[in-house]
């Protein structure tokens, strides 16, 4: 056979890995800053930039597509030119995907800061950040794609299925998450609304879990775990039966992260039972890698890259067993809108994700160099701190995620709740919350030692910017399927045939789930009067989203006792119809405010009160939380994005008169004089133009288009 | 090195078969089949799934129906208040005036204290410590505010949201904040308000 000599292409990697440390190091300060911010309001620096409510999102986004985003495509222009045999398609379309790829992130931090919101988890950034998304999304399809055309091996290996599979869900996902219509340079309104956006959103969410954080992850799992340790995959056949299993399975449980919300019933049951049926897929993953490492424990013991791995696997199999715990409705009634939620995501983000990565970036960064890891004493104190740090962020979480929903569960023996102020159970918190971020820096000091360890290997080698290999050419792949082949096996020389198969077992649930919603009028039943915002409360709305109060304030009260007790009346799909984009929120690290404006209502405020609470929160409540919010009551409404907003709402179908955009502002106009002439009245000196105006207009309006409860008989 | 892999047939360690011909990379993989627990576990898992979804669409139970849930949690409530109050009616306990102070306080600053500030100097709602009141200074007349609210000022009803001993309680403890003249107090509003020298 004659060889063919070729050089692998290792800049495109190593860069890839060099923008990985650096958004790592962001990604990871950012989320120690957030962990601080939530108890101590000062560390927000009164600056409407640097205020939790848009941190965070900067936060979540660095560590997801960024830090992790890179870790991801390392491994895949790393393993998929080794495992095909091939440099890349083009380095021209990997140098696009790079620096395109980090320009998205550049651009998602400054929007975000600057308060650019599309107010959905995880997918913040809005349309012009959205459409280069898409662009590079596909670019770096392109390559992948025609890298699998040129290879030299006859089939595709486990990692390079997992890599197929992420490609297309995670570009089915982002476009139909992101379809939304622009009102200004900047800013959109999704088409979707109230449930409908609510569960396209979480659909999009949870398999961004699914196919950002997990599939690709698992891809880079099966080259560098068996390449680290030397060792031939467990299972080629749980590799087949967990790959199929998991992604037709995993795209169905998006609505298990709105259980006991105005989702429908029938939603919510297969959330929670395809949650169920993800527990033995996952595991397939984890335990093709322990199983992996039979026969090499006792280099585990040595090897600080192993013990990453295996620390790793073992937390993406605790976390793949927890989240379908979390999907059983008596356990979701109480670790739903708690901290709960985030201890289990961090078992994933820093175990699975970070560990995972690490791991690679030891291993990888030496061969890149052609030298030696610096100093494999400074890795293993980096695993022992990352491990510790797991231990110490987690567990505050969970024993405060616990104690704070029992205690608003909490009766005394007349019937009335035991902590009415919903303060009260926040300030139990506070240590853990302390604890928590002492966890969250240990992890950070861990990553620090990687960047010296990573730099002083580098310093030691010399970089292998082409590193030269051969193989064969491959024989024409037009060989019909063979009489002693497997159809799996046929599969596997079938790259684009592979495709199709993923994609349809991908749509399936999708489909089966969103497409209903849309076309049966039951699930949404129509409330007669629930009616549009006016101008005054939409722009107020826009400053909710703006200023990201959905990152700690739900806007979704669950049906029960001690709910409706503290809120009032349980949340009903109808009521949210005009919301683009919903805002049920996630997370109550402040009360929930879908009845905040009703007036007969158990946590009514008068104006006054918000507009001081907004300003100087700890005025009104020593103990409180809540970051002051003083600029809203310097700046000015931006009146001139009225008729645009107006005209694009009428478009996605709220039934404003015709021509009312020309009328919007004067009506604007006169709700905001009576709400500043109602301040003035309470000896609050204040402009009607100001934007907090309309942030109390529209905390004013929640919930009170339906003041009775309904009499159900539909 | 992946040459000789490529030869051998079984793995050193384990003495289990590799899959013929699958190499990436150095990459080889076992002939292991599916763990039989993980197999089982996956079938329950189906199992529990299917009936599941059969209680929701094909028996439309109750138990998983939230709205019913919800119908049932309060009809129980219900039942077990009248079965209270069927029941032999509690002895009050007799309680000092410091018990009453302390438990009203404690009401004070959970409730109270949001509006009216923490020692009742008032903030966005009036000055509890001085001798003006908007409503009345009587037990009574304050009574009726808290029960019913006066919910154009913001002051909300908390007749659903603490009992009467809670209410009377506070009511007491406002009482004892008259004259303690804390620091940044809210000017006075309403009427001068003087105790009957008969009342209580």
């Amino acid at each position: 056979m004659e060889l063919e000599k070729f050089m692998y292409d290792n800049k495109i990697t190593r860069n890839f890995a060099v923008a990985t440390v650096v958004w790592g190091v962001v990604g990871l300060l950012m989320g120690l800053i957030v962990a601080l911010q939530i108890f101590i309001p000062a560390m927000n620096f009164n600056l409407e930039f640097t205020t939790f409510g848009r941190t965070r999102p900067l936060h979540t986004n660095a560590a997801i597509f960024a830090f992790v985003g890179n870790a991801i495509f390392t491994a895949v222009y790393y393993s998929m030119q080794r495992l095909l045999k091939t440099r890349m398609f083009s380095d021209l379309l990997g140098k696009i995907h790079f620096w395109g790829w980090q320009l998205i992130i550049v651009a998602a931090a400054v929007t975000l800061l600057a308060g650019y919101t599309s107010g959905k988890e995880y997918a913040e950034l809005e349309w012009p950040i959205d459409l280069a998304i898409t662009v590079v999304w596909v670019i770096f399809g392109i390559n992948m794609f025609g890298t699998l055309l040129i290879r030299r091996t006859s089939h595709i290996y486990v990692a390079i299925w997992f890599y197929i599979a992420t490609w297309v869900t995670v570009a089915v996902l982002h476009i139909v998450n992101s379809i939304e219509i622009p009102y200004s340079l900047l800013k959109s309104y999704p088409v979707y609304a109230g449930v409908q956006d609510a569960l396209v959103q979480w659909w999009y969410g949870h398999n961004a879990v699914a196919f950002f954080l997990t599939t690709p992850f698992l891809g880079l799992m099966y080259y560098f775990v068996p390449k680290a340790a030397n060792r031939p995959i467990y299972s080629y056949k749980l590799s087949i039966v967990h790959f199929w299993s998991l992604i037709f399975i995993y795209i169905w449980a998006g609505p298990h992260h709105l259980l006991y919300t105005s989702l429908p019933n029938w939603l919510q049951a297969l959330g929670t039972t395809f949650s169920i049926m993800l527990i033995a897929p996952s595991w397939g993953g984890m335990i093709n890698g322990l199983l992996t490492l039979r026969g090499a424990w006792d280099k585990v013991r040595r090897d600080p890259i192993l013990k990453m791995f295996v620390v790793g696997l073992t937390a993406y199999g605790m976390s793949t067993f927890e989240g379908p715990m979390l999907s059983l409705k008596t356990v979701n009634a109480i670790s739903h809108y708690t901290d709960w939620t985030i201890g289990h995501v961090h078992i994933g983000a820093l175990g699975w994700n970070g560990l995972m990565t690490f791991g690679m970036l030891y291993w990888l960064i030496p061969r890149l160099y052609n030298t030696k890891l610096w100093s494999t004493k400074l890795a293993n104190a980096h695993f022992w701190l990352a491990t510790l740090a797991i231990i110490f962020y987690a567990v505050p979480l969970y024993i405060g995620g616990i104690t704070q929903a029992l205690m608003w569960k909490q009766f005394t023996p007349d019937g009335f709740l035991l902590y009415p102020n919903f303060l009260e159970t926040v300030t139990q918190l506070i240590p853990m919350y302390a604890i928590r971020a002492f966890g969250g820096s240990l992890y950070v000091t861990g990553m620090l030692l990687a960047v010296v360890n990573i730099v002083k290997t580098a310093q030691a080698g010399t970089f292998l910017k082409e590193e030269a290999a051969e193989a064969p050419a491959l024989k024409t792949q037009e060989m019909p399927k063979q009489d002693n082949e497997s159809w799996h096996g046929f599969l596997e020389r079938k790259p684009i045939r592979f495709l199709i198969f993923a994609t349809i077992a991908i749509l399936i649930g999708g489909l089966f789930e969103i497409v209903p919603t849309y076309l049966v009028k039951s699930n949404v039943p129509t409330i007669s009067s629930v009616k549009p915002y006016t101008p005054l409360e939409l722009q107020g709305r826009d400053i909710y989203i703006k200023e990201g109060c959905y990152n700690c304030h739900s806007q979704m009260i669950r049906p029960f006792r001690s709910e409706v007790e503290r809120y009032g009346e349980y949340s009903k799909a109808g009521e949210f119809v005009y919301d683009h984009p919903f805002q049920f929120g996630s997370k109550r690290t402040g009360p929930d405010l879908a009845r905040e404006g009703v007036k007969t209502g158990k946590i009514y405020k008068p104006n006054a009160w918000h507009y001081n609470h907004f300003i100087d929160p700890q005025k009104m409540n020593e103990a409180s939380i809540m970051p002051p919010y003083p600029w809203l009551a310097e700046k000015d409404i931006d009146l001139s994005s009225t008729p645009a907003k107006i005209r694009v709402m009428k478009k996605l179908g709220v039934p404003y008169p015709d021509n009312y955009e020309h009328q919007a502002n004067d009506d604007l106009k006169a709700q905001a004089e009576e709400i500043a002439q109602n301040l003035r009245e309470a000896g609050i000196e204040t402009e009607s133009t100001k934007e907090i105006i309309a942030l109390i207009a529209y905390i004013q309006r929640l919930g009170t288009d339906i003041t009775t409860p309904e009499t159900s008989n539909e | 090195m992946t040459q000789d892999k490529k030869q051998q047939e079984y793995d050193d360690l384990t003495k289990i078969k590799y899959i013929g011909g699958h190499d990436y990379d150095g990459i080889r993989e076992l002939d292991n089949r599916l763990p039989p627990w993980l197999k089982y576990l996956f079938y329950v898992t189906i199992v529990f799934a299917v009936s599941y979804l059969m209680l929701v669409f094909v028996f439309e139970d109750d138990s998983v129906i939230q709205e019913k849930e919800y119908q049932n949690e309060m009809a129980a409530l219900h039942q077990a208040e009248e079965q209270e109050a069927e029941a032999a009616p509690v002895e009050v306990k007799e309680r000092t005036q410091e018990e009453i102070l302390a438990a009203g306080k404690v009401t004070f600053g959970k409730i109270c204290s949001v509006c009216h500030g923490k020692f009742g100097e008032g903030l966005v709602g009036p000055n509890m410590t001085d001798e003006y009141w908007i409503h009345g200074g009587s037990f009574e007349d304050m009574k009726t505010v808290v029960l019913n609210g006066v919910i154009e000022k913001g002051m909300i009803s908390y007749k659903n949201q603490l009992s009467n001993t809670q209410i009377d309680d506070v009511l007491t403890y406002i009482h004892s904040l008259q004259g303690t003249n804390p620091p940044n107090q809210k000017e006075p509003q309403g009427e001068k308000y003087v105790p009957e020298a008969n009342a209580e």
